[in-house]
């Protein structure tokens, strides 16, 4: 009797502490598991497995570096985890932080996309072929132990996720652990890719970040590779031309970039893309129609992107240097009226 | 130090901003990075405030990293592999931000609560636990 009084009493103690330890989130039930489980959708596998994805083994704090090299040497690129160490891996942190894991795929000639924090998307990524970085809390909201993982395949009869994680090369982990885990760590997950090629689950949102990153270090070739295969799927985004005309400008072919900013400039009206048009019509020697676009950039500006205004401005300066007085004595009234109307 | 690197970053953003101002005047086109972060804020006289601001958080970041332990040689192009919206959120999150390591620093007692959970299967920090469910 007293035994088992005691019994309870250390059973109540435990759960009361891990309540107070874990707060209530890890009580409740994990919709997504459970909505995967209970309906597979038609069209996803219920089993994937991709062998194939070679298998890094981390050294001690390196599992960021481990986990790049696995999905950069699945993307057929060169993959090798002390390099990457060097690119990531903080000393006083003793790990590697999440932007700077994005970046350093950027400088090996990838783009990594963020997928959406549905367990779904993870699952159809890799049913499409991909390997997927995940960042886990393996520990307690209070007493985090980040990790990250690759997630190489699942079973979802078996209600279990596959994964290349730390020095496994092929982790089994219940479907609702990996859940938690992953939800713990703010559901951060991303597809590594060379340019050309999009995740199938990716937001244009997403796409874009990673694009317009990867413009950032990439050979300009490159980078219009990546905007191009954005503006397939997407062709209504005005960001994505304004990146390819500005990449194939930077690549040396002004005529290409000049065609890309026209689309851009006719279908959404935006500044951004008239201005850089002046700009490129003016470099190919076609004044006239050069200030056309300077004309329109800044009657855009004035009317609804008044951060754009001064840069129109110069830019429809360089157009019509014998009267500067007409438009510029507008200019300060027009700059102000937006401001006054906060 | 702080304040030679506080200079040396303003110097660094004076030098940047007329350098900014020179160049308008030839076939400069505005970059996509900047038509991102002023469609991001919508506001007048936004790509001015975040340039000079970029100039700023790419030297604190610079500072940042290697008071942190990077090595002098990684640096920079660690630095110039991020957006300016990036760099400054890591001068931002430097010291709070998940470091993925998967190293256990935690103490006897939670130890022994993340040996149930781990056997519950809330957590799974340890590779001999194995889930009940």
């Amino acid at each position: 009797m007293t035994r088992r009084a005691w019994s309870a009493a250390l059973s109540a103690a435990l759960f009361s502490l891990f309540s107070l330890l874990t707060g209530c989130a890890v009580w409740m039930p994990l919709p997504q598991t459970a909505a995967l489980q209970h309906q597979v959708p038609a069209d996803l596998p219920r089993a994937v497995e991709r062998s194939e994805v070679p298998f890094f083994p981390q050294t001690p704090y390196h599992c960021g570096p481990a986990a790049l090299a696995t999905v950069l040497g699945h993307a057929g690129l060169p993959a090798d985890p002390q390099a990457l160490a060097a690119a990531v891996f903080l000393p006083s942190r003793g790990g590697s932080l999440q932007i700077e894991m994005v970046a350093a795929a950027r400088r090996q000639g990838a783009l990594a996309t963020r997928l959406p924090g549905e367990l779904e998307a993870l699952l159809r990524e890799v049913a499409a072929g991909q390997a997927v970085v995940v960042l886990q809390n393996l520990g307690l909201a209070i007493a985090p132990v980040w990790h990250y993982a690759v997630l190489v395949g699942y079973d979802l009869d078996a209600a279990e996720v596959l994964l290349r994680s730390g020095v496994t090369e092929r982790e089994r982990l219940p479907l609702h652990t990996f859940e938690r885990t992953w939800a713990r760590a703010g559901r951060w997950a991303v597809v590594v890719l060379p340019p050309g090629q999009l995740p199938a689950t990716a937001t244009p949102q997403a796409a874009l970040d990673a694009a317009i990153g990867f413009e950032r270090t990439a050979p300009p070739a490159q980078a219009a590779m990546a905007y191009r295969s954005l503006l397939q799927r997407w062709p209504e985004l005005p960001l994505a031309g304004i990146g390819l005309g500005n990449t194939l400008n930077a690549a040396g072919d002004v005529a290409g970039a000049a065609q890309a900013f026209e689309g851009v400039a006719q279908r959404h009206d935006s500044a951004v893309a008239w201005n850089n048009l002046a700009r490129l019509r003016l470099a190919l020697g076609q004044t006239d129609a050069a200030r056309t676009a300077a004309l329109r950039a800044v009657a855009r500006a004035e009317h609804a992107e008044p951060a754009w205004l001064d840069a129109a401005r110069a830019t429809l300066a360089l157009l019509v240097p014998a009267s500067p007085a007409g438009p510029a004595e507008q200019a300060p009234a027009l700059l102000k009226a937006p401001q006054a109307a906060r | 130090m702080n304040i030679i690197a506080r200079s040396m970053a303003l110097f660094t953003a004076a030098c940047l901003a007329t350098t900014g101002v020179a160049h308008s005047a030839q076939a400069v086109l505005i970059s996509t990075e900047q038509a991102q972060a002023v469609q991001a804020v919508q506001g007048a006289g936004a790509s001015d405030r975040t340039q000079l601001h970029a100039a700023l958080d790419r030297e604190d970041l610079v500072a940042a990293l290697q008071e942190r332990g990077v090595s002098v040689e990684q640096l920079r192009a660690r630095v110039d592999a991020l957006t300016d919206a990036e760099a400054a959120q890591l001068v931002a999150q430097i010291d709070a931000a998940p470091a993925g390591a998967s190293i256990i620093g935690t103490l006897f007692t939670v130890f022994i609560v993340l040996l149930v959970t781990d056997i519950l299967g809330f957590t799974k920090v340890f590779p001999f636990t194995r889930a009940v469910r």
